[in-house]
C-alpha cells in the first residue's frame, strides 16, 4: 500500500503558494503537508513557539482519542459484552430485534459499510495503486463508519469520502518521505550498540571514551538521539547538527524515544488512520464559532435555527458565491442567471467536496494548502453582531476563500460560459472543469476576491434582519401573480413603508460598487428574481440600453446631476413618504391597464416613473410582452432617497404625470410606459433624456472625488439613486421604441 | 460470519396454517445468507416465501412435499464447515444419533441437518454436529402431539459455528445458544 515513488517527488515538490507572509505562520514544516495541514486545522498546537515536544504529546492525544472510539463502536457480536452473562440470549441473538442487541449494532452497521463501499470503491480510479488497496480501503471505512457513528445526525453522505481522500494521501506521502530520509540517514534512525568500537581500550578499566571512538571511526555522532555509534557503512553520515533543518525535524518527528514514545511519532505508518480521522474531524467541524467553515454543515439539508436567511448552509453558500459573482462581474452573472442556472447545481459539488472533483490530485493539494492556511475563525463583527450575517460562509477567512475561489473558476471558464445558450450546456462546462489550468493564476485571483468577500460581510453589519423577510415574501408572492402574462407588480403599502424605513447605507454601496464595475446590460428572466434577492444583485439597464449607450451616457449624467441636487437637500425622513402614497393611489385608480389580481393596493405603475425601487414587476412583465424590452429589476430596500426619486420624477415631467393618468392598456399593459408612449411627445422624450444625462453627470462627479472604495456615504447615495433613475429612464424610453 | 437458517417440517397447510407471527417478525430479509430447510413444507407457497427471506434456499424432499424434485439429500460447504441435509424419514431408526451417524459419515459431513421427528435435537458426536431444528409451525407428528415450534440458526465464523436455537414456549420465545468448533480445516474432496 504505497504511493508510486514519482507521486510522492511530484506531491512534496510542488510547494504550494503559500504567499501567507504572516509571522504567526509555523514555516518549520514546510514540505511536510501532513504536519502542515494538521497545524492548520487546529489539531496541532499552530504557534511557532510550539515545541516538537508539544507536538508529539497533542498527537498521541488524539490518537488515543481514535483508538478508544474505535474499541467501543466496532462491533464484533461474537465477542461478549462484559458483564452480559450468555443466558440474555433472548436480546442479544442475531435475529433479535431489539435495537440494543449487540448483533442489531452489527447489522446497521453492516448497511452503512456497504453504502461505504459503494463510494469507496469507486474512489480516485486514477490513483488507484494507493487508493483502491485494500489497507487503505480498510483504513477509509473504518474512519468513515467511526466518525459517522459518532455523528448520527449527520450520518453519511455521498462526498465525505472524497474528502477524506486527500487528507490520507498527505499522511500517506509524508510517511513515506520520511522512510526515504530514513534510508538516505539511517544512523540517525537507528540505535547501533554493537558496532561500536571497543578496541580502544587502554586501561583496563571500562572507560569507555566516546570520543576516542568517534576519533577513530571518523563517524558521526548523534547527540539526542541516543547513543553515539560507530558506523561503517559506506554512506556519508552527518552530524544531526548538519543535517538541514528540514531532515532535522522530520527526524525529531519520528523519534521513537521523544516525547510519548512511538504513541507520539508525529509521521508514524501505524497510526495515519488516527491522524486521518482527526483531521477528517477537524474539517468537518471546523470550529466552535458560527462563521467558520465546517464542511459537515453543507451536507445538512434543514437551515440552521439561526441562520438570516432560513436557507440550508449550502444553498446560503451558493447564493453567496452568486453574490459575489454579480459584484465582481456582473454580466456573466446575470448571463448565469438568465439561463437558470442557479448556483447550487454546481456549486453543491464544489462546496461539498472543498473541489475535490475538479482538479487532480496534485492541483487539489495545493488548492487545499491555500484555503487551509486561511484563518478559519469567524471575524469580528461589529456592535449590531445580533443581526447576523447574511451569508455565515463569509464570515470567516477561510470561507470567504473558498467563496473566492469558487468564483474565480466561474471566471476562468468566463468566455466559454458566455457562450453557452442554454443551462445545460453551461452547468456541463462547469462541472468539467479542464485540467491543464495555470493554477497559480486561479488560486491569486480567488485570494483578490477573498478580501472583496470580506469587505462585503463587514458591511453587511448594518442590514437588519427585518427586512429580509418581507421581501422575500413579496418577491415570492409577486412572482407567482407575475407568472401570468399579465402585469402585476403591486406593491402593498407596507411594503414600501417598511423598505423605507430599513437603513440600506450598505445596500447602496453595493449597488454601487456593481453598477459602477459593469455597465452592460442583461435581461433577467422572473424566476431569477427571488434568488436576485437573495443575492442581493442589483438589475442592470436592458442590453436595448447598452446599445444606446453611446448617447445615452450624457443624458444620465444631467438626470444624476438633478438627482443629486435634491438628495444633497434633505435628509431621509418618515413625513416625506406620505406623499408618494397619496400620488400613487391617484394613479392607481385613473390607470386601468393592469387588471389582473393585485394583491395589494398600490399599483405600480401609479407610483409612477420614479419608481426604481419598484421589484418592478410590472416591468418584468413588460420583458415578457416585449421581449426585446428591458427590465426593471430593482430589488431592494427602499429608502428616503425613494421619495426624492419620486419627487424627482414628478418634477421632471410634469406633463409626464398627467399622461400616466391617462394611461390605457396596451398589450404591453404597463401604465408607465404607456403614458409615455400615449404622450409620445418629444417634450417627455427630452425631459427624460435630459434627466437621465443630469444622473450620469452625478454618478461621474461623485466617481472623481473618490474611488469606490472609499466614498462618502453621501456620496454613495447619490451614486446609487441616480443609477436607479437613469435605469428607470432608460426603461421608459425603450419602451417608447 | 455467514448466517445460516435451518428449519423444515411446516406442513403448510395440512397440518398447520402458517408460521407463528412471532417468529416470522423475526426473519427479516437481509440478515441471513442460506437457507436449508429439511423438507415438509409443504407447498410452493411456503416454498417463494423462504425463498424472501433469502435467495439461497436449499431443500430436500420430505414424505409430505408436493413438489417431488427436490432431492433425497444434500450436501453443501459453508465456510469451512461441510453441511449435510437429509429429511430423516429415511433413517430407521426415526431421531436415532447411531443411524443418523451413519448417515453423516456416508455424507462426510461436519454438521448434518435432519429433520421428521419434530423435535429439537443437537448432539456433538464424532468431531460433528448433528442437528434436528424441530418444526417450525409446531406441527404434530405421528410420534408426538405437543410439538413446541422451533428452528436453528447457525453463525458460521472460521472454524467456530454458534447454533442459537429459537424455541417458542408458552407463548414465548426462547433462545438458546450452542458453540461448537471444529478441529481442522476442510479439505477439499479428492
Amino acid at each position: 500500500m504505497a504511493i508510486p515513488e514519482e507521486e510522492v517527488e511530484r506531491a512534496r515538490t510542488q510547494d504550494p503558494c503559500t504567499s501567507n507572509a504572516s509571522p504567526s505562520q509555523d514555516h518549520r514544516f514546510e514540505k511536510l503537508r501532513g504536519v502542515r495541514w494538521r497545524i492548520n486545522l487546529g489539531i496541532l498546537p499552530s504557534s511557532p513557539s510550539s515545541t516538537i515536544d508539544e507536538l508529539r504529546r497533542v498527537t498521541a492525544d488524539s490518537r488515543r482519542r481514535y483508538a478508544a472510539l474505535r474499541r467501543r463502536l466496532l462491533i464484533d457480536p461474537h465477542l461478549p459484552k462484559k458483564g452480559t452473562n450468555s443466558s440474555d440470549l433472548t436480546i442479544d441473538n442475531p435475529l433479535s430485534q431489539n435495537p440494543d442487541s449487540t448483533w442489531g449494532r452489527f447489522f446497521r452497521n453492516a448497511e452503512l459499510e456497504k453504502t461505504l463501499d459503494q463510494d469507496l470503491s469507486r474512489l480516485y480510479p486514477e490513483h488507484g495503486s494507493y487508493f483502491q488497496s485494500s489497507g487503505c480501503q480498510g483504513m477509509l471505512r473504518r474512519i468513515l463508519l467511526l466518525w459517522c457513528l459518532k455523528h448520527p445526525e449527520i450520518g453519511y453522505r455521498q462526498g465525505m469520502h472524497e474528502l477524506l481522500a486527500p487528507l490520507l494521501y498527505v499522511l500517506q506521502v509524508d510517511v513515506q518521505y520520511l522512510t526515504e530520509v530514513r534510508s538516505n540517514y539511517e544512523d540517525q534512525f537507528i540505535d547501533l550498540f554493537d558496532e561500536l568500537a571497543f578496541q580502544e581500550r587502554d586501561s583496563g578499566a571500562y572507560d569507555f571514551d566516546i570520543k576516542k571512538v568517534l576519533d577513530d571511526s571518523m563517524e558521526e555522532e548523534g547527540d539526542e538521539n541516543g547513543p553515539p555509534f560507530g558506523s561503517t557503512k559506506k554512506k556519508k553520515p552527518k552530524r544531526f547538527d548538519e543535517l538541514d533543518t528540514e531532515t532535522q525535524t522530520a527526524v525529531l518527528l519520528s523519534d521513537a524515544y521523544g516525547a510519548e514514545g512511538e504513541l507520539g511519532i508525529v509521521l508514524s505508518d501505524k497510526f495515519m488512520e488516527h491522524d486521518a480521522y482527526t483531521m477528517f474531524d477537524a474539517l468537518m467541524y471546523g470550529g466552535s464559532s458560527l462563521g467558520s467553515v465546517s464542511v459537515a454543515n453543507f451536507f445538512v439539508y434543514s437551515a440552521p435555527n439561526d441562520s438570516v436567511t432560513g436557507l440550508p448552509p449550502v444553498i446560503e453558500a451558493s447564493a453567496a458565491l452568486y453574490h459575489l459573482l454579480s459584484l465582481v462581474d456582473a454580466s456573466l452573472h446575470s448571463h448565469l442567471v438568465e439561463l437558470g442556472v442557479e448556483p447550487q447545481y454546481f456549486a453543491l459539488r464544489w462546496l461539498r467536496v472543498l473541489f475535490g472533483r475538479e482538479f487532480p490530485l496534485n492541483n487539489l493539494l495545493i488548492v487545499w494548502d491555500e484555503i487551509f492556511s486561511a484563518d478559519n475563525s469567524e471575524i469580528e463583527r461589529g456592535v449590531e453582531a445580533d443581526l447576523g450575517f447574511e451569508f455565515r460562509i463569509i464570515s470567516s477567512p477561510r470561507g470567504a476563500l473558498v467563496v473566492g475561489m469558487a468564483v474565480s473558476m466561474i471566471l476562468y471558464l468566463r468566455s466559454s460560459l458566455l457562450a453557452t445558450e442554454n443551462a445545460t450546456s453551461s452547468l456541463k462546462r462547469l462541472l468539467n472543469f479542464p485540467e491543464d489550468i495555470d493554477l497559480s493564476k486561479v488560486i491569486e485571483k480567488a485570494k483578490s476576491l477573498q478580501t472583496l468577500a470580506l469587505e462585503i460581510n463587514a458591511h453587511r453589519d448594518l442590514f437588519p434582519k427585518a427586512s429580509r423577510k418581507p421581501m422575500r415574501g413579496h418577491s415570492l408572492s409577486v412572482d407567482s401573480i407575475s407568472l401570468g402574462s399579465s402585469p402585476v407588480g403591486i406593491v402593498p403599502e407596507s411594503y414600501w413603508e417598511e423598505k423605507w424605513r430599513v437603513l440600506n447605507s450598505a445596500e447602496e454601496e453595493q449597488r454601487k460598487k456593481k453598477a459602477i464595475q459593469r455597465p452592460k446590460a442583461v435581461k433577467k428572466s422572473w424566476s431569477e428574481r427571488v434568488k436576485q434577492r437573495l443575492s442581493r444583485t442589483e438589475s442592470d439597464p436592458s442590453p436595448a440600453e447598452a446599445n444606446k449607450n453611446g448617447n445615452k451616457p450624457s443624458i444620465r449624467r444631467s438626470l444624476l446631476d438633478d438627482l443629486s441636487r435634491q438628495l444633497g437637500e434633505k435628509a431621509i425622513d418618515p413625513p416625506e413618504f406620505p406623499n408618494p402614497d397619496t400620488d400613487i393611489e391617484r394613479s392607481s385608480t385613473v390607470s386601468d391597464s393592469p387588471s389582473v389580481d393585485y394583491e395589494e393596493n398600490n399599483s405600480d405603475k401609479g407610483i409612477g416613473e420614479n419608481q426604481t425601487d419598484l421589484p418592478l414587476s410590472v416591468p418584468e412583465n413588460e420583458s415578457e410582452e416585449k421581449s426585446g424590452t428591458n427590465i426593471f429589476r430593482e430589488k431592494k430596500i427602499l429608502s428616503g432617497t425613494f421619495q426624492r426619486l419620486w419627487r424627482l420624477g414628478r418634477n421632471l415631467s410634469s406633463e409626464e404625470t398627467s399622461e400616466t393618468k391617462e394611461a390605457k392598456p396596451i398589450d404591453s399593459e404597463d401604465g408607465k410606459t404607456d403614458s409615455d408612449s400615449t404622450a409620445g411627445n418629444g417634450d417627455g422624450l427630452k425631459n427624460t433624456a435630459q434627466s437621465m444625462l443630469e444622473q450620469i453627470q452625478v454618478i461621474e462627479s461623485v466617481l472623481e472625488l473618490s474611488s469606490p472604495e472609499n466614498m462618502t456615504e453621501n456620496g454613495r447615495l447619490t451614486v446609487e439613486e441616480a443609477l436607479r433613475e437613469l435605469r428607470r429612464l432608460g426603461n421608459m424610453l425603450l419602451s417608447d421604441m | 460470519m455467514v448466517l445460516v437458517l435451518a428449519l423444515g417440517d411446516l406442513h403448510v397447510p395440512h397440518r398447520a396454517a402458517d408460521l407463528p407471527p412471532k417468529f416470522k417478525s423475526m426473519l427479516v430479509p437481509g440478515k441471513i445468507q442460506h437457507i436449508i430447510c429439511t423438507g415438509n413444507l409443504c407447498i410452493k407457497e411456503i416454498h417463494d416465501y423462504l425463498k424472501t427471506i433469502c435467495p439461497d434456499l436449499h431443500i430436500v424432499r420430505g414424505e409430505f412435499d408436493e413438489d417431488a424434485r427436490y432431492p433425497e439429500s444434500k450436501t453443501l460447504t459453508i465456510g469451512q464447515f461441510k453441511l449435510g441435509l437429509c429429511h430423516g424419514h429415511q433413517v430407521i431408526p426415526w431421531g436415532d444419533l447411531d443411524s443418523l451417524a451413519m448417515l453423516q459419515r456416508q455424507l462426510d459431513v461436519d454438521i448434518l441437518v435432519t429433520g421428521h421427528t419434530h423435535q429439537f435435537t443437537a448432539y456433538k458426536h464424532e468431531g460433528g454436529v448433528v442437528i434436528n431444528p424441530g418444526s417450525a409451525t409446531g406441527a404434530y407428528s405421528s410420534i408426538n402431539q405437543d410439538v413446541n415450534p422451533s428452528f436453528v440458526l447457525m453463525d458460521i465464523d472460521g472454524l467456530r459455528v454458534t447454533i442459537y436455537v429459537y424455541e417458542l414456549i408458552d407463548g414465548e420465545v426462547k433462545v438458546d445458544k450452542i458453540e461448537f468448533k471444529k478441529t481442522s480445516t476442510t479439505n477439499s474432496a479428492p
